[in-house]
């Protein structure tokens, strides 16, 4: 793997990657969903241009601490210079040549744009250090590695949870039948079947803990089960997700496409564009909307062809927590 | 024992019935087809929720004589159409499997005893 | 009638034993549709599937089932034991058909 002028992998771990095994929380995985390479990289670059020396190279990378410096002039990326690129021209005795001459240019490179989620599958499966960034116009904008993941998650999971706790502190006025005391989103993804129904699982078993009444959380859970299906089905993916707030549990299933022509025709019982496959994996019945709407004390749909959809459930509880 | 004292006997609606005289020998609970295929007996009555033309062919496949469509299910024109040409009677009602079966099977035991 | 017992009479082999082994069955669904299964507003329900796929136990903890028993002595994909074990959800085969449970079900609950 190490060939002259490639990017230096380094050991890989054989423990699955973040997002992989399947036990991650769900609220990981929401953040490397909706996190993007830009919002995580480090855009405040060293370069150098490829005239400067490998000797240069060198020391900005003793300097600044870093194992790796990209090439470039005016945004335009050319490679980059590795730590091993710099031992090797140790060796053969031409660290004082050009960076443009002994530059890794056979390189991976990730797009400011890519949710986090993909681009981890990108480190787990090159093993490299670190991959420098473009944008949609091939210009360089940043490097990320996995120091810069850590940190930004860590980040993100604290200010997730202080909004958390500033929201349930702010609601926390009207008493126990007023606060928002149960706030929690799953990605769904396409045709996920070996997870599906998995949220609506767990929002369950949330209910169960919480000792709601037997027939109110039997309403939920069926809403937000038949709305994961359908997420999982007929969206290109999207959000579960759940609230308790007020006197009512809200459940909204929202996602980015492909929209619904007819969101009559599909709230119709026993109506449905589920292909044979689907069918044949015990799906696509065409109950789900009817029977959330069944259940539901309040039932919202908003869909437009081409773009996302919408759907809201609202269950009534009576009596604050029970 | 035949179809005719059968439906009298489980008191399901006899949507289109060709031969009264047919023979149905057990009977067969399922709403998968490719269970149905694996598994049905020659001579059973189908008790299913599938309603639809499918369910026919495979009856046909599987030498079933009826099928009971549960559930109140409507039965449509291209299954009624399909269920003549084979030959296969219809049969309905608005109790659902576990209750339809617990029917069929008094009346095929009343009907081995007698 | 309890799961157990109800194993008993289908001669049913227990997988997972989950929350419901010891739980009183009420009512009895003999459906592989799901999207039916998820119509029924019954609690403690006994549900007889043909269908072995983890959707059988999600759609039965969903719905409060007491238990599942997958007939015509169907292998489960082992998915499903782990799915069940989540759920705790009580899983058992059956080599019986489908309907010979129904009948065998109502026959050991209302002996004659």
């Amino acid at each position: 793997m190490s060939a002259p002028g490639s990017q230096s992998p380094v050991a890989p771990d054989e423990r699955p990657g973040l997002g992989e095994s399947g036990n991650d929380p769900l609220v990981l995985l929401e953040l490397i969903q909706r996190l993007k390479v830009r919002d995580v990289m480090t855009a405040d670059l060293v370069t150098l241009p490829r005239d400067a020396s490998m000797r240069q190279a060198q020391e900005l990378m003793r300097q600044k601490k870093i194992s790796g410096v990209p090439v470039e002039e005016k945004g335009r990326f050319f490679g980059l210079v590795s730590i091993d690129d710099i031992i090797r021209a140790l060796v053969a005795g031409t660290i004082h040549e050009s960076c443009g001459r002994h530059m890794t240019t056979k390189l991976v490179v990730l797009e400011d744009d890519m949710p986090l989620s993909f681009a981890l599958r990108y480190f787990d499966r090159y093993h490299y250090g670190r991959f420098p960034v473009l944008n949609r116009d091939r210009r360089l904008v940043g490097i990320i590695c996995q120091r810069d993941i850590n940190r930004a998650l860590l980040v993100e999971l604290t200010r997730e949870l202080q909004r958390l706790e500033s929201v349930s502190v702010q609601r926390g006025g009207e008493g126990a039948a007023g606060s928002l005391y149960l706030l929690r989103e799953f990605p769904i993804c396409k045709y996920d079947f070996e997870n599906a129904g998995k949220a609506a699982n767990q929002i369950k078993q949330v209910l169960q803990e919480k000792k709601f009444a037997t027939k109110v959380i039997r309403r939920i859970a069926v809403a937000a089960y038949e709305l994961e299906i359908n997420l999982c089905v007929h969206s290109d993916g999207g959000v579960l997700s759940w609230q308790v707030s007020s006197g009512r549990a809200e459940v909204i299933a929202r996602d980015a496409g492909p929209g619904i022509e007819d969101v009559e025709w599909a709230c119709r019982d026993g109506t449905s564009t589920a292909n044979e496959w689907i069918r044949s994996l015990g799906f696509g019945a065409g109950m789900g909307l009817v029977n959330v709407r069944r259940v539901s004390d309040e039932f919202e749909i908003t869909s437009k062809k081409g773009s996302g959809t919408t759907v809201k459930a609202v269950i009534y509880i009576e009596g604050g927590a029970a | 024992m035949t179809l005719g004292t059968l439906i009298g006997a489980c008191g399901g609606e006899a949507v289109q019935v060709p031969d009264l005289n047919a023979e149905a020998t057990g009977a067969y609970t399922s709403d998968l087809l490719s269970d149905v295929m694996a598994h049905c007996p020659d001579g059973a009555v189908l008790i299913t929720v599938q309603n639809h033309t499918n369910t026919v062919a495979v009856c046909t496949l599987v030498g079933a004589p009826a099928i009971l469509i549960v559930h109140g299910r409507e039965i449509p024109d291209d299954m009624r159409a399909a269920a003549a040409r084979e030959g296969i009677a219809l049969l309905r009602t608005t109790d659902d499997q576990f209750n339809a079966s617990l029917k069929i099977g008094r009346a095929l035991a009343a009907g081995e005893q007698a | 009638m309890t799961m157990s017992e109800v194993a008993e009479v289908l001669q049913a082999e227990v997988l997972v034993k989950g929350d419901g082994l010891l739980r009183r069955v009420g009512h009895v669904m003999a459906s592989d549709l799901m999207s039916d299964v998820l119509l029924v507003d019954e609690e403690d329900m006994l549900l007889l599937t043909s269908l072995a796929s983890d959707q059988v136990l999600r759609t039965a903890q969903i719905v409060g089932a007491v238990g599942v028993v997958v007939v015509n002595g169907k292998p489960l994909p082992s998915s499903m034991v782990n799915v069940a074990n989540d759920l705790h959800m009580t899983l058992a085969t059956s080599r019986l058909s489908k309907y010979d449970a129904c009948v065998a079900v109502h026959a050991a609950r209302h002996p004659l």
